[in-house]
């Protein structure tokens, strides 16, 4: 009976209808012992944050524990008062929360922080065993200021910080969802090898299954503040037996497997680019020399890392930003490196661009009937019809963003770049910010768009295998060059 | 002090807005009560206390404090929000338009900004309004003007933070301009902040200009103004405080009630 | 390079360089600075000169008969076109020389000096009383805001914030040289008196001043630490078992500080340049009692030094604040190698 941590039955509810927003947990029991890894994956309200947060003894403002005991480290931590808390946290358990902002505080240095969690233990030595652990050379980062460190170094630091004085129970939120593809396969070998050598208990909680499939041995999924699946992690992934988990397996893309079949594409470009550059201050190139066609009814896949420049391709075709040298037209060989400003209506319409960020793409203050209509003129039937081609009903145009999910503020958003009719659609990274099986609805829904409409599209994103599983060719853009890597249809 | 702990629930916010209208139904309906002429000096009756006539006593020249009282706030107020109406125009047209504008416009006016809230304030006041006789119409413009600027500001600062945003840059692709855009979408999202601002600066403005009139620069007696009843009344302070508490309390509701409001932390 | 250098050892090593990029912002704000007071003080001399009447009508009043004025301007050379005595002016003014008052009949720096002396003194006092205060109570406040005490210093200050400066001038009059006579009610001295003669009769208005600038820099202070606070690097700090007392000093407080540091600047600036209304009602001999003094004598050459020490002392205080606040910016610290 060595658990490390465990949950008996735990209900937590929110206090007000107001903050029923939050998630809740619904009959949550798990036991944890020393050695083991679970990893959680659900979706965005599913309740994975806040489970690792009653582990910590820490119930968000409006949430209240209706029954069940957790126990953690041997301590009732929902139970005793903050000073005890504060003594556990770092020595018998840590947690590394997701660091969506800033984890570190810019006025430190690296060894500040240390000194911090440390107190009079506090050692040079130490702080350096600590980073060299986590894959850092020590003595060269405890003089750095957070701003000094990259995005991976500081995932690792975050780590090392957390690890320092050993505790028994590490947890994890989205360790790697703000990194680079090959950089958090780097941070997720790391957290595998520490885990194995000082087998502490770990829990790691992600939307994405390939994280916890690194780290972890057994596997939870959840859903709606319940656990609906539980087991080995090789077992749940390879013959899950609950729906959603079913459901949140088969929309991940998988190799070969299409969603949208090619067809009929045009012949001649409609949008051609040559030897674009975008320079920004003296020496950032943030697109060098680009090649870039689009044909009639094709759909090119652009990928690339955070900082590539993809943003940015889109961004010269649709005129919001001038490229700096190269040029750019239409099928018409109508010169597209004129600002936005300056460029005619039927050319604007002609080119529409949908954003990432689904909560900042809708005036929060408009419904959905004004803000589709506010530019466009469309009657309501327009409007109806422009939605139900995004799948949403009419019952929508009342609507405020506040009252939407993501997905569906983002169906919108596509909605309103199709009010024109473009004859070629630019989507940046719009389903980055989207649960794994909401994005697959929204390709599909994309799929069937395009094959009525026949527009060609550029789809910007860091997924490879989604991109490769929609588009007709592909584009590699790093450091704002650009490779060609053929159809997608070869791998 | 009990009612001010609570500022953050209803209460306070109620209580404050109780004291505005108080404060706006006097102002507007004082000339229409049947009160005691303001100018009506009495020798006879100097200083005193409360009494059944003069419900809180009389000045040093004889006048009913309370008909004063409740005719001094009606020169700052009439002045403030002529002046706050002007500094609001200027500055939120300003602030925008500079925002929007982007590149040299932005920074020439920015500058501009930063120029003019250099200028020292009460001094300016005080020149303008010594040279130039106390002429309300002359005072109203330049307060006006010299308050715009940091309602620009703010206005610029939270129009940037818009643009920053993509619902901004979609309106553009889908063919805005800069009025509309600045019409449709930023105005509806900038104006609870600017309002905010608008409304300090009020209160501002009526400091200042009863400050004025305490200095002798603003109202021309005999109006009665708090200000001016403030500094004739400190020098018989100890015989009738009344003359002097009452138009104090007046100032600060008014301002307070204000605040209290406006402010949100 | 050289400024680089001496940064450094002013701070102990603390700093080991700016970098080349903010060195030269700095320069520019200098010299932007410059640019704006020059001009500034032009539009200044000008505009005063607009004004109706001269130092010889404040001179001889009105009194004066039309040639006993045309006499005194053409021995002042008052009768010279704008242009030329702005440009004579500003000559003497880079000499070192501030003019001349006809009407009391002393050269300018006998006037101001002193008064800008006991002006400053007067501040100093002022800001030594209000702002460590200020920032250590909104630090407290803004950590813990819910709590009774809290709520009490929150109404309080919105009060003192609120109060016209010649009511509460008012209130701590009547109060502490009326009821408790402590303080004397007024200054019999004159300009001239030592620091330490001056000392009783400071206490009032740098109190006076000293609750309005204590309002302002304390709920600055507040509403930075209320905003750090719920950053997500002082949560990742807490869940790391850093003692509280550690988070509040070195993770809070130097986060929050660089809109301290601006609204401190700007109510310095104000303390040296607007204590118009206190030095009235306690008759401190100060510049502000000059500047009103001079505006109801019409004596046009005291109000225009006055007027550009005003502008010169906002300018320093706001590129000062500038600085510091870059030099308190871990982020603008070049990489040791």
């Amino acid at each position: 009976m060595n658990n490390i941590l465990s949950f008996d039955q735990v209900c937590v509810e929110a206090s007000s209808a107001k903050d029923a927003e939050f998630p809740i947990l619904d009959s949550i029991s798990l036991n944890l012992q020393q050695g083991e890894s679970l990893g959680i994956v659900g979706g965005s309200g599913s309740g994975k944050s806040t489970l690792l947060r009653v582990a910590m003894g820490i119930l968000a403002r409006g949430l209240s524990l209706a029954s069940g005991t957790v126990v953690t480290a041997g301590v009732d931590l929902l139970k005793v008062g903050p000073e005890m808390r504060q003594k556990m946290y770092g020595n018998k358990i840590a947690l590394v929360p997701q660091s969506i902002g800033e984890a570190l505080s810019p006025h430190r240095t690296i060894e500040g922080h240390f000194r911090d969690t440390l107190g009079s233990a506090a050692s040079i030595e130490k702080m350096v065993d600590a980073l060299v652990d986590s894959g850092l050379e020590g003595s060269k980062f405890l003089h750095r200021f957070p701003h000094q460190v990259s995005g991976g170094e500081r995932q690792r630091i975050l780590i090392a910080l957390a690890l320092v004085r050993s505790p028994e129970l590490l947890l994890l939120d989205e360790p790697t969802s703000a990194l680079d593809r090959d950089v958090a396969a780097e941070v997720l070998a790391t957290i595998s090898r520490l885990q194995v050598k000082r087998r502490f208990a770990l829990i790691c909680v992600s939307h994405d299954f390939e994280v916890v499939r690194r780290t972890c041995g057994q596997l939870a999924v959840m859903n709606n503040g319940r656990i609906v699946e539980r087991g080995p992690t090789d077992h749940v992934l390879t013959k899950p037996t609950d729906s959603y988990t079913k459901a949140l397996l088969d929309s991940i893309p998988k190799p070969n497997h299409r969603i949208r079949e090619s067809h009929s594409i045009g012949s001649h470009s409609v949008i051609s680019a040559n030897k674009i550059s975008v320079i920004r201050g003296t020496k950032n190139r943030v697109l060098d020399s680009v090649d870039f066609k689009v044909r009639q009814g094709e759909v090119v896949g652009v990928i690339g890392q955070s900082g590539s420049g993809k943003s940015t391709l889109l961004s010269v075709i649709c005129g919001l930003v001038s490229p700096s040298s190269g040029s750019i037209c239409n099928e018409d060989g109508f010169d597209l490196s004129i600002p936005l400003a300056k460029r005619p209506s039927n050319i604007t319409s002609a080119i529409q661009l949908v954003f990432q960020n689904p909560d900042d793409s809708l005036n929060p203050k408009r419904t959905v009937q004004q803000s589709l209509s506010r530019y466009s003129g469309a009657t309501v039937s327009q409007l109806i019809q422009v939605l139900e081609s995004v799948e949403l009903t009419s019952t929508f145009l009342s609507r405020y963003p506040s009252e939407m999910s993501g997905g569906e503020k983002q169906r919108v958003a596509i909605a309103r770049a199709l009010l024109t009719q473009p004859k070629i659609l630019l989507l940046d990274e719009v389903t980055s910010a989207l649960d794994v099986n909401i994005q697959a609805a929204v390709f599909q829904m994309l799929a069937k768009v395009q094959q009525s409409t026949k527009m060609a599209m550029v789809i910007v994103s860091h997924d490879l295998e989604l991109v490769a599983s929609f588009a007709d060719r592909l584009v590699v853009l790093k450091d704002g060059l650009a490779t060609e890597h053929g159809s997608a249809q070869i791998r | 002090m009990k009612f001010f702990t609570k500022d953050k629930t209803p209460r306070g916010k109620i209580l404050a807005y109780c004291v505005l209208v108080f404060h706006g139904a006097i102002a507007l309906l004082a000339p229409v009560l049947h009160l005691t002429p303001t100018d009506e000096q009495d020798a006879t009756t100097m200083l005193q206390g409360i009494s059944f006539d003069h419900w809180l006593g009389t000045d040093g020249l004889g006048r009913d404090v309370f008909s004063r009282v409740l005719h001094g706030g009606r020169p700052s107020l009439v002045i403030a929000l002529v002046a706050t109406a002007i500094a609001a125009m200027i500055g939120v047209s300003l602030g925008s338009f500079a925002a929007l504008a982007g590149g040299w416009i932005d920074e020439a006016l920015s500058r501009l900004i930063d120029f003019l809230l250099a200028v020292p304030t009460l001094i300016l006041l005080l020149l303008i309004a010594s040279f130039f006789g106390q002429d309300p119409v002359i005072l109203s413009l330049t307060l006006g003007l010299m308050y715009a600027p940091p309602i620009a500001r703010v206005s610029r600062a939270s129009t940037q933070i818009l643009l920053a945003r993509d619902f901004v840059r979609v309106a553009r692709l889908q063919g805005g301009n800069g009025l509309t855009i600045l019409v449709n979408e930023i105005l509806p999202n900038i104006w609870q902040v600017v309002f905010n601002e608008i409304a300090m600066q009020f209160t501002w403005i009526i400091l200042a200009f009863s400050s004025l009139s305490f200095l002798g620069l603003g109202v021309t007696p005999p109006t009665p103004e708090w200000g001016l009843m403030i500094a004739e009344a400190r020098s018989y302070m100890t015989i009738n405080p009344v003359s002097v508490i009452a138009p104090i309390c007046m100032l600060a509701s008014l301002v307070l009630a204000v605040q209290a409001l406006v402010d949100h932390e | 390079m050289g400024l680089n250098q001496s940064s450094s050892m002013l701070f102990g090593g603390k700093i080991s360089a700016f970098r080349d990029g903010n060195v030269k912002s700095i320069l520019q704000r200098v010299f932007f600075s410059t640019c704006a007071f020059v001009a500034l003080a032009a539009v200044a001399f000008i505009g005063i000169d607009a004004l109706p009447g001269d130092g010889c009508t404040a001179l001889l009043g009105r009194f004066g008969t039309d040639e006993q004025i045309s006499k005194c301007r053409i021995e002042n050379e008052l009768d010279q076109p704008v242009i030329d005595r702005l440009g004579s002016w500003a000559n003497d003014l880079v000499h070192g020389d501030l003019g001349y008052s006809i009407k009391r009949d002393q050269s300018v720096d006998e006037i101001i000096i002193p008064r800008i002396r006991n002006t400053l003194f007067l501040g100093l006092v002022a800001a030594v009383i209000a702002f460590p205060s200020a920032v250590v109570i909104g630090l407290l406040v803004g950590r813990f805001p819910k709590s009774r005490v809290g709520r009490i210093i929150n109404s309080g200050s919105v009060i003192m914030m609120t109060l016209p400066e010649f009511v509460t001038a008012t209130i701590l009059w009547l109060v502490f040289a009326i009821w408790i006579p402590i303080f004397p009610g007024v200054t019999v001295l004159s300009s001239d008196a030592s620091l330490a003669e001056l000392l009783p009769n400071v206490w009032m208005p740098a109190l006076t001043l000293a609750a309005v600038v204590f309002a302002h820099s304390m709920r600055t202070t507040r509403a930075g630490v209320s905003v750090v606070q719920m950053m997500p690097f002082i949560e990742s700090a807490r869940l790391r078992g850093t003692n509280e007392r550690v988070i509040l000093f070195r993770h809070i407080l130097p986060a929050a500080l660089p809109p301290v540091v601006n609204a401190i600047a700007v109510d310095l600036a104000w303390l040296f340049t607007g204590t118009f209304v206190t030095e009235a009602v306690f008759n401190y001999r100060g510049l502000g009692r000059l500047a009103i003094d001079a505006i109801s004598d019409r004596d046009t050459s005291l109000i225009l030094p006055i007027v550009l020490f005003s502008l010169a002392m906002y300018l320093t205080m706001s590129l000062v604040a500038d600085i510091v606040v870059k030099i308190l910016d871990p982020r603008l610290r070049v990489e040791r190698r």
